[in-house]
């Protein structure tokens, strides 16, 4: 397990960036994998599916790969990734040499039952993938019709949303704007770090897709605590103007409201007194190994005592990297951040934990 | 090293083959490379694995095509077409004729002198390497969760499943037949006795192993630590309850390839920075035979007179007189 290990750099020009495209099947992955592939933007991809679906997919360079679930076999049952990726990326490579790229990015088009964890645990597990390529982004596409079902009805589509670095909300002439407002209160609970576009026919800003450098990050900073509302069924939640809760059917909400209530939610934590980095590496190794199988995923940037560059962390799962990234900046706050997407997470002692580690 | 030649193909040096005292470069570009200068366009995309032909005439390819090829100088021969699949793993038998390769869970079988002949078996996970055993009647594939073995000539059978938890990667028999060793995702290899299956681990390795080699019948030469590391293959029990050696070892790089000589007395060694050595079993004299560094060795192979040819990421690649190191 590589929990701790910290590798050099994030955003390495050496690695080829990933982008992985998930959502439920109809949501519209693969429309957007065709604009992406027919825009005029200079870019060669290579282009992982899952399965040559009924819409063909009009790259140069299309693989398919059976999805296949690697446990590693090192007593972590979390720790699992996606052997045919392993495969199929190594393969990949071999079309790479410095004087003869093959292609400039790579794009994973997952099955819409797939589970993003080992997906992108896979980068984080073999080194041989992470020496030559980087997870860029994770987008999830929903369809704003079909979303609220299938959230309540899928453990898959939840984690969809839970892993998203940005999602793409479509199909929104489909519904009314007070249903969008409701659904994207509902995502924001679920992964309140996911930006996330509204559109039609998949019609997004690639740029909103593709290059995003990992995550992010600023979002982290720029949150409001809005979201550590506690999700349905929960004590203490509060009914806002996010809430998709039906509030004209309270004596229905017993037993529908536990189907509904999101197992998965974001917690958010802010330290303004800089933090000893010994004591929190610690606490987060022990956390993740406690708690690693529920805690999807974790996103943070530090302020280090007497360190005068952000540490910035992402976690999947038990998979802990760290690095410390540019110096901050003047006009910024020097405060920690961090965020917690998961299952069974107690905010209250996240929070005494975090603050344990303050210097 | 007054003998030494080098090249620039400008594409990732999959294999390197030896073919009849020549070098044949396999590389990323789909192309294969005599050092005499003879070339074969034989893919239409990345070579993925290659092998020498069992006739010993020619090198056998398989691509991101999907395509199996046999080349030899100004001709080319497809022997296998799968549109849309990769063939990524492949081995021959001298001692048998056969021909074996994989495409995702299917493993193939062809008899280089048998044209039609053709047997397909199926596996439950992905095959990610094959082997022959020395007779070459027996066909090894490593998938995730074990290794099966199949008679490689029988088309109705059911597999002999060698189990182990993990991602099994890579493969090989010792050239007696009697030990099966397999390189797992996880970064060590685990090994079998055939006459009673018995499992051997082999672990302590900091990175995975990619290549494996037999010196003789005495020791399985392995990458994936700083220095090369030997399992000691004598007597009923091989490797098992003995100590591993590690030589050359250096804390600035990590072994990516091994290689040896057709009677086991040299060992070639290729690191992630781009060095290479080689050592003389016996008097354990190790000597340089690249001190420049480069990109990661990924191919190397020893010729006959004893030459070492070695290719790396970047399509370097190049021809050593070891005699003259």
């Amino acid at each position: 397990m590589d929990v701790g290990r910290s590798i050099p750099y994030l955003g390495d020009m050496t690695q080829i960036p990933v982008t992985v495209l998930t959502g439920y099947l109809g949501a519209g992955k693969t429309t957007l994998l065709n604009r992406i592939l027919s825009e005029d933007h200079g870019q060669r991809y290579a282009v992982i599916v899952n399965e040559f679906g009924e819409i063909g997919i009009d790259g140069e360079l299309v693989v398919g790969a059976d999805e296949e679930v690697f446990e590693m076999n090192n007593g972590c049952v979390c720790c699992t990734v996606r052997g045919d990726l392993i495969r199929v990326l190594h393969g990949l490579m071999k079309r790479q040499a410095s004087a003869t790229r093959g292609f400039d990015a790579i794009i994973i088009e997952t099955t819409g039952l797939a589970d993003p964890g080992p997906v992108a645990q896979t980068f984080f597990v073999d080194e041989e993938v992470k020496a030559r390529a980087r997870l860029d982004s994770v987008t999830t596409v929903v369809d704003a019709k079909h979303v609220l079902l299938s959230l309540s009805e899928s453990r898959e589509a939840r984690e969809q949303i839970a892993f998203a670095d940005q999602i793409v909300l479509n199909k929104t002439d489909l519904v009314s704007e007070d249903e969008l407002r409701m659904i994207e209160g509902r995502l924001r609970r679920l992964n309140p770090l996911a930006a996330i576009h509204r559109a039609v026919r998949s019609q997004v800003a690639l740029a909103a897709v593709l290059g995003r450098g990992g995550f992010d990050l600023e979002r982290i900073v720029a949150l409001e605590p809005e979201f550590l509302n506690p999700a349905h069924g929960e004590a203490g939640h509060v009914h806002d103007e996010d809430c998709d809760h039906d509030h004209h059917d309270h004596h229905d909400h017993g037993h529908a409201g536990r189907l509904h209530a999101d197992d998965i939610k974001g917690v958010s934590l802010t330290l303004a007194a800089p933090v000893d980095g010994v004591k929190m590496t610690r606490w987060l190794n022990d956390l993740l190994a406690a708690q690693g199988p529920d805690i999807l995923r974790a996103k943070g940037i530090v302020n280090v005592a007497g360190e005068s560059r952000r540490l910035v962390f992402q976690a999947v799962h038990m998979m802990l990297e760290g690095d410390l990234q540019r110096p901050w900046r003047e006009d910024e706050t020097r405060e920690s951040r961090m965020v917690f997407i998961g299952r069974k997470l107690d905010a209250a002692r996240l929070k005494a934990g975090f603050e344990a580690c303050a210097d | 090293m007054a003998h030494a030649m080098n090249f620039a193909f400008e594409a990732y040096v999959t294999e390197i083959v030896a073919d009849g005292g020549h070098a044949a470069y396999a590389l990323g570009d789909g192309s294969l490379v005599w050092d005499d200068g003879a070339r074969a366009e034989a893919h239409d995309g990345a070579i993925l694995c290659a092998a020498r032909h069992p006739s010993g005439d020619g090198v056998i390819t398989g691509g991101d095509d999907g395509r199996l090829v046999w080349s030899r100088r100004g001709e080319t021969q497809v022997l296998a077409d799968l549109p849309r699949r990769w063939i990524d793993s492949l081995t021959v038998s001298v001692a048998s004729g056969l021909i074996a390769f994989s495409s995702g869970r299917d493993a193939h079988v062809l008899d280089a002198k048998a044209g039609e002949f053709r047997r397909v078996f199926a596996h439950e996970a992905s095959v990610a390497a094959l082997a022959f055993d020395p007779k070459g009647r027996r066909l090894a594939a490593a998938t995730y969760g074990g290794v099966a073995l199949w008679y490689a000539r029988i088309a109705e059978q059911k597999p002999v499943m060698l189990r182990w938890a993990g991602s099994h990667v890579g493969l090989i028999f010792s050239p007696d037949g009697r030990f099966l060793v397999s390189s797992m995702q996880e970064s060590a290899l685990h090994g079998w006795r055939l006459a009673d299956a018995k499992d051997m681990r082999m672990g302590g390795y900091p990175a995975k192993i990619r290549s494996l080699a037999f010196l003789g019948d005495a020791w399985l030469a392995t990458s994936g630590a700083n220095g090369a590391v030997l399992w000691p293959f004598v007597g009923a029990n091989g490797p098992m309850g003995k100590q591993a050696m590690e030589i050359g070892w250096d804390e600035t790089a990590l072994v990516t390839r091994v290689a040896g000589d057709a009677r086991g007395h040299h060992l070639v060694v290729g690191l992630d920075d781009g060095r290479i050595w080689a050592c003389h079993l016996a008097s354990e004299k190790r000597v340089t035979l690249k001190a420049e560094k480069g990109a990661s060795i990924c191919a190397l192979a020893v010729l006959a007179g004893g030459v070492a040819a070695w290719g790396d990421e970047d399509g370097g690649a190049g021809l050593i007189d070891m005699a003259s190191a």
